[in-house]
């Protein structure tokens, strides 16, 4: 099931509209600043010349994943299960 | 569209919330990638600290906080005390004040030009009457518009206010007129100045619509400053235009809607002479000569159109009003002193009878 929902999502587009959403989101309550400001001092750390993506990735998305205020999680979820709600009634469960 | 998820069973629920759950994170796990992307490419690309300044520089434009001096570490009025001698006329002069006064020390620059222009042509307004009308080099001036040179008359009237040149000829401009009429009513030649005799009844017209008007006691002249000028009442510019344009004549910019034009087209000097009866009756009261600042009409040259003027005979208020019309043009004559004075007021009420005691109301 979850294969065919995520394939409804990508195919009617809403998975690219929720991503935007979320983005947009983000930046406008400052999630965004504040993790640059965290990569900044991550990239102080290790060094200019020698940071990987990795690193990067390492360092950011638990803090990242924490960082998320609570409005829009809450929106995004409800969004989600909006959904859901309308499309998949007619799969099978 | 949420209810039809209510039937579902418990571990579906579940198992929808989670699933929902799961594409939450996977969301949120894209946009952080996306920015780590984005961080790195900055950081490899070198444009990354770039908002930065190193610790020198912010030194250097910090907020300074001291009084006396500005957020820049600037002082306000560092020049203000200073004071440069100025290489023209030798004086000292204060900084601030320095460039206008080698405007003016000079002669050179825009407003250096104006301003002698003004003084010349305030000068000429002395002594010529309404010729200032084309002797303003304002004209010339590719910055004054039409009506800016109204405001140039009324500001140039205003400087003049206080200088010591205003003295003579504006105080006595104010002055009473009563030396001034003496034939009778319907004679139409009083002394008359030169001034609105060589004009003919367009121009006057034109004139009346745009300066003051008010033919001043001692030169004969009209007075050339704005409509609303201070030195003369609504009332003696009225008695003027009634004066030199008849009954008829166009109203004033801020006349009263109660005076000017009744209706009265009379060019004759018949009807006049009925108008005159008309107004002895009125009868006006001394208080019209108490209150009167009479400025118009020093003389009355233009006599044969502009009946107006033979009012000034008749109100003989002063004279005690005689009873018949006759009378009180004989009387007139006697008292024209007087009756300049409340020749003004008069004015205003020939139109007509009726009319007259409406006008004394105003008056009073």
């Amino acid at each position: 099931m979850k294969a065919a929902v995520n394939q409804k999502l990508t195919e009617m587009g809403e998975r690219d509209r929720l991503k935007e959403l979320l983005r947009a989101k983000l930046t406008e309550c400052g999630w965004k600043d504040q993790m640059k400001a965290h990569c900044k001092e991550v990239i102080k750390q290790k060094g200019l010349e020698h940071v990987t993506v990795e690193d990067l990735v390492v360092e950011i998305t638990p803090k990242g994943r924490a960082l998320v205020p609570d409005s829009v999680k809450k929106e995004l979820l409800h969004r989600i299960r909006a959904f859901l709600a309308q499309h998949t009634n007619n799969l099978e469960y | 569209m949420k209810m039809e998820d209510m039937p579902l069973s418990g571990p579906d629920n579940t198992k929808l919330e989670s699933l929902v759950h799961d594409i939450y994170s996977e969301l949120v796990e894209d946009a952080c990638l996306g920015l780590c992307f984005e961080v790195h490419r900055a950081v490899k690309q070198g444009y990354f600290f770039l908002d930065e300044t190193d610790q020198e520089s912010m030194k250097e434009f910090e907020i300074v906080d001291q009084p006396g001096v500005d957020i820049f570490g600037q002082v306000y009025n560092q020049w203000k005390n200073k004071e440069c001698e100025c290489p023209n006329c030798k004086r000292l002069i204060a900084a601030s004040r320095f460039a206008p006064h080698l405007e003016k020390c000079l002669g050179m620059g825009r407003n250096s030009s104006r301003i002698a222009n003004r003084r010349l042509a305030s000068n000429n307004n002395m002594s010529k009457s309404e010729s200032d009308q084309e002797d303003n080099d304002d004209l010339n001036d590719n910055d004054w518009s039409y009506g800016a040179e109204k405001k140039a008359k009324k500001r140039k009237s205003d400087k003049n206010q206080n200088s010591p040149r205003r003295s003579k000829s504006m105080k006595h401009k104010n002055g009473e007129l009563g030396t001034i009429v003496t034939s009778e009513p319907y004679k139409y030649n009083f002394n008359t100045g030169i001034s609105y005799e060589t004009l003919g009844p367009d121009e006057v017209r034109s004139l009346l619509t745009t300066q003051c008007g008010v033919i001043s006691e001692h030169t004969k002249k009209m007075c050339t400053r704005s409509q609303r000028c201070p030195q003369h009442t609504d009332e003696q510019r009225r008695a003027v235009r009634v004066f030199l344009l008849g009954p008829s004549a166009p109203t004033l910019p801020d006349a009263d809607p109660v005076v000017e034009n009744d209706g009265f087209d009379i060019p004759d000097g018949q009807t006049l002479m009925s108008r005159l009866q008309w107004e002895d009756s009125s009868d006006i009261s001394p208080t019209d000569s108490a209150s009167s600042k009479a400025s118009t009409n020093p003389s009355d040259s233009r006599r044969p159109k502009k009946k107006k003027r033979p009012s000034l005979g008749l109100n003989s208020g002063g004279g005690g009003g005689g009873g018949g019309g006759s009378s009180s043009l004989t009387g007139g004559s006697s008292s024209s002193q007087s009756n300049i004075s409340l020749s003004t007021k008069k004015k205003r009420p020939k139109l007509s009878a009726p009319s007259i005691p409406s006008i004394y109301d105003d008056l009073n």
